[in-house]
Formats: C-alpha cells, structure tokens, sequence
C-alpha cells in the first residue's frame, strides 16, 4: 500500500480556476500534474491545464501541448516531472482511460486527481485514483480506478498563507498585509481556542461532560510545556530582551532623522 | 534643458495614476510562495523572480493578478535566453487555455529588503514603459516564516519614472527641480486579496492544513541581528557616499582657484607686456583647460537611502509586535 501524499493547495486551486475559465462546451478541463517521487510516495507540487475537447462520444486533447508545456515546466522548475493528470468534476469513465492512458507513457503510475466542482455531495470532495488492470488475462481485460489515500502539505511559508485567507473566505473583505492586524488574528484565534478548552475542563469539573484520558493527558502536556522558572529569571529575562527592543527602536528613530538629513545635500550641491 | 522638471515630448499619461489598489488571487500568493520555498530547498537563495499576468480594470482603477509563472534566475547567460523564449511559449500557450495572458508585472523575492537595487530599478521601468499600469510585487519569505504574510506593490513614482526615461543616472539638479527624494521614488500599491467563490470553496475544503503558530514566536531570533546588520552596511554606503561629495567638493573649489590664478596670472603678463610695448596676449579661455569634474550620480545613494529607510520600517514593525509578544510571553510564565 502506497500513500500519496501532495501539496495539493495549488493543484487544486489550479483545477477551480481552469474550470471557471473553460469553454461552455465543455463539461469539465484536464490538466497535467507535476511534482516528483520521494521513496514510495508521490508529492505534486505543480500543474498545468491542458486543451481538450470532449462530447459523449469522442475525447481529443491536445498532447503536443501537455508535450511541449511539459519540457518547459521542468527546464524551469528543474526536479519536477510529470506524475499524472488531473479533471474536473467526479464522473470517471471511458474517456478517463483514455487520457489516463497517455499518461502512462509519460510516467510508470500516473495519478489521477478530480475535484468535484459541481458539488454531487454538496462539497468540493477532492480524490486521487491510480489506475489497476483487472479482468481476465486473454479475455475482456480493463482497469479500475482505485482511489488512493492523500495527505495535504504545505511548508510553513504556506501553512502562513493559508491563515492568512483564513478570515477571507467567510467574510470576503480582504485582511490587510499589516503585520499587526496579523498579530492580532492571531491572538484572537488562541484567545477562543482557549476559551473552548476552558469550558470544556469546566464541563468536566462540574460533571455534565464524561471525561477524556486521552483529552486530559495532552491538556496536561500543554500546561507543563510552559517553562517553569521562578519569577525572578522571567522578568529578567523579559526585562533584556524589552530593553534590546527598545534600543533598536532608537537606533532605527536616529537613522531615519540622519537619512532626512541626508537628502537635504541634494538642495544644496 | 534636461533640468528643467517637465519635457514637452512626454505629457502626463492618464493612466499612469489610475490604478489605486492592486487584487491578487490567492492562487497567485501560493504559487509565489512555493516557487521561493521551493528555490530555498534547492539553492539556499531564496532570490526568486517570474511574471504576473492579469488585467486590468480600469472602472474601478484596480489591477487583477490572475496568474503568474516562474522565471529561471539569469546567472547564466543561456538562462536569458531561454527565459525569453519561456516567456513568449507561456504567452502563446496559456491563450489556448483562457486564461489572461496579458502581463502586468513581474513578481520577486526579498531577503530583509536588499531587493531595491538598480537592477529592481530597471526592470521596474522596462516594464513599465511598455504598459504604464505595470506593477512590481515584492515578496519576503522570510517576514512570512515568521508569521506574518508580507506581499507588497511598487512602481516608480511619475516625476521619477519621466526622469529615469531622460537620464540613466541622476544629478542633485535634477533632483531638486523634479523635487525627488528617496521618499517618493517608489510608489506603494495597497494590495488585496481576493478570490472567486469557488476557491473560497476549495480553502474551506483544505482548511484541514495543520496550524501555523509561527506568528506568535518571540523576537529573540537572529531576524533582528541580520537587519541590523543591514541597516549598518546600508549606514556605510551612505557615509562612503558623503565623503565622495566631499571629495568632489573639494576638487571643484580647486579648480577655481587654479581657474582664478592662471587668469590673475595672465592678466598680470599682459600688465608687464603693456608697459614692455609688445601685444598683449590674448586672454585664452582657461575654462576649456579645466574642464569642472562631472556632476556626481544621484541615483545610487537615492536607492540606498530608500533601501535604508525600508529596513528602518521593517525593524520599528519587527519591534513594536515583539514587544506585545514579550508581554503576552510574561503573563503566561507570570
């Protein structure tokens, strides 16, 4: 058994964005999945929508095009190779077999990933599938499309990011790139996630919730992973490091009074 | 006369001050991010550089950031070339697939705010002088390590954009008479994010992503230390700028002086030639002998105060949060 694991944020992002944009023809885009193999597991990390056309009776892609935009993409993102395709909405069918089948000539399993765009269980379910041979040798064979577990990923620059639309999508204002509204979000996220666990121990205490060894133990973890010194050291401690700060703040106050001063020379040479 | 603030061949574009706010998808955003980490895994240089693509909506003055792609660092010189033609393949490429493939811009990384070089400078105008709309996005990762998503808007102000186009380096005229400070070289933009519904959709869907907690570290790291010491190099350059003013200063009194004497010196010949009764000597012009040395280029100390100035920003932020921080770390340990 294999895991699959993906950053999948910008794929599937990619797949939404192409699927706004498709011709009204078509029910659903394609798109061709970078990224590269890491000991048994495949990372996507980029992707790439493909043309293609398709009625209920016949498929045609582009593949000159998945060919040529393929080359680039790796001539410019050096470690990425193509590890599968991905389409829109949830149908899998003879068609998907097809294309899938064109991928298989460029790399050994590719992945197959659909996002339901169309909401068929009033959410955006995202799968990936690889493709298995069964039937019977010599007689009618095929290939099922197995789904595959996934993890999404994303490096801490990401995980930031994504906070960062977090309040975006409820409420479409957008947050501002201020580092101190940031702060503050921030603080009032903690703020509710410990108001949460504050009730919850309250429940416990008086009763009216069962409670939970497991909950307890980490609740436990948290409270003793707050170092333990004595009063004096912290305030020491936070003392320095407030009057490290502070200085700075001067520093930065008399460079900025130099640098006015500076551009003044321009009235005078 | 180049000095004077306004060339007549050159009116005032409408359009250069028309865009006041700047919408970036956040598909765009994480692209941006993944290409840097992505380069940061591979080299340790996080210096990455691409291309924005989008349009423009001129109602509602705003400028939209639909799409973007990664540029090769131009170390090589091949690299170049292959940009180039990455650039025009995409351009070609992406047409086939509906999505906007006009470019609006182009998008670089930052380490602690070096990014504001001449080279910025140029390529900021380059773009520019072909669609005046044109933005340039600047992206810290490592402000965005530490918590706090940091992707900023620039493009060169109009008096400095008109003057770039006449003169590649500035003289402290010229500066003057367009009124032209390290302040207002760059434009900043307002940024926005702003996504359609259905990736609105897709962000709840991933919001499974683990917590980021990178906001609330304490500001006892080295990021304070480095832009320290960035603002001391910064403060180097421009005291290695004042003492070429003096220098030049200096020269320039010289020369008169010299000019003075040898006219003094002339005239007192002549004087001894009248009484002698021979003809006196011409008067040369001796300004043609000593030609005054040239005016000093004021465009890199400009970009080094500006990137000074930048770093002065950066670190009041960095302190003004970091002192919340210190007191909410104190009432937990309290």
């Amino acid at each position: 058994k294999q895991w699959y694991q993906r950053r999948v944020v910008i794929s599937a992002g990619n797949v939404v964005d192409n699927f706004e944009r498709r011709e009204d023809s078509n029910k659903r885009v394609i798109g061709t999945l970078l990224g590269r193999y890491d000991k048994g597991t495949v990372i996507i990390s980029e992707s790439f929508a493909v043309p293609h056309q398709e009625t209920d009776e016949e498929v045609s892609m582009d593949m000159e095009y998945a060919n040529r935009i393929g080359e680039l993409q790796k001539k410019v993102n050096t470690n990425l190779y193509t590890v599968g395709w991905y389409s829109s909405g949830i149908v899998i069918n003879e068609h998907s077999s097809l294309i899938h089948a064109f991928y298989k000539c460029q790399c050994p399993t590719p992945v197959h990933l659909t996002v339901d765009t169309q909401f068929k269980e009033q959410k955006m379910k995202i799968n990936t599938h690889i493709s298995l041979p069964i039937g019977v040798k010599g007689g009618s064979e095929g290939c099922i499309f197995t789904p595959v577990q996934y993890t999404v990923q994303g490096s801490e620059a990401e995980q930031v990011s994504l906070k960062f639309f977090n309040g975006l999508k409820l409420n479409k204002k957008s947050p501002n790139f201020n580092d101190r509204e940031q702060l503050l979000s921030n603080c009032t996220d903690m703020l509710s996630q410990l108001n949460l666990v504050l009730d919850h121990v309250k429940k416990v205490l008086s009763g009216s919730v069962v409670p939970d060894k497991e909950l307890g133990r980490q609740l436990m973890e948290v409270v003793q992973s707050v170092p333990n010194l004595d009063t004096d050291t912290t305030t020491n401690m936070l003392n320095s490091h407030m009057q490290d700060l502070l200085a700075v703040e001067y520093l930065t106050y008399l460079t900025r009074q130099q640098l006015a001063i500076n551009a003044r020379i321009n009235q005078v040479l | 006369d180049l000095s004077s603030g306004i060339n007549a061949e050159w009116p005032l574009r409408p359009g250069f001050e028309s865009i006041q706010c700047v919408e970036i998808t956040s598909q765009v955003i994480m692209k941006i991010t993944r290409h840097s980490q992505h380069e940061l895994e591979k080299q340790l240089d996080p210096h990455v550089n691409g291309v924005l693509l989008g349009l423009i909506n001129e109602n509602k003055g705003v400028l939209e950031v639909t799409h973007c792609f990664p540029l090769m660092n131009n170390e090589i010189d091949e690299d170049i070339e292959t940009n180039r033609e990455y650039q025009l393949e995409m351009e070609r490429s992406l047409r086939l697939v509906n999505i906007d493939y006009q470019q609006v811009g182009f998008y670089q990384s930052t380490y602690l705010n070096t990014h504001c070089d001449r080279n910025f400078l140029e390529n900021v105008f380059v773009y520019l002088e072909e669609m005046k709309e044109a933005i340039a996005v600047i992206y810290d990762p490592l402000k965005t390590k530490l918590g706090n998503l940091n992707i900023r808007a620039f493009k060169l102000s109009l008096p400095a954009f008109r003057l770039y186009r006449e003169e590649k380096d500035f003289t402290a005229t010229m500066l003057k008479d367009n009124s032209l400070t390290f302040e207002n070289l760059f434009k900043e933009i307002p940024v926005m994010v702003k996504n359609s519904a259905l990736t609105n959709v897709l962000l709840c869907e991933i919001d499974r992503i683990q917590e980021s907690t990178a906001c609330l570290t304490l500001p006892t790291s080295s990021y304070l230390e480095k832009s320290m010491q960035m603002l001391l190099s910064g403060l180097d350059e421009v005291n290695q700028d004042l003492q070429k003013i003096n220098l030049h200063q200096r020269n320039v009194y010289k020369q008169q002086q010299q000019l003075l004497q040898n006219v003094q010196k002339r005239k007192i010949e002549n004087a001894q030639r009248e009484k002698d009764g021979l003809n006196p000597l011409p008067e040369e012009d001796f300004s043609k002998q000593f030609k005054p040395p040239p005016p000093l280029g004021r465009l890199e100390p400009l970009l080094s105060s500006n990137r000074i100035a930048a770093h002065c920003e950066m670190i009041e932020e960095h302190v003004r949060n970091g002192i919340g921080k210190l007191y909410l770390a104190d009432s937990f340990m309290s």
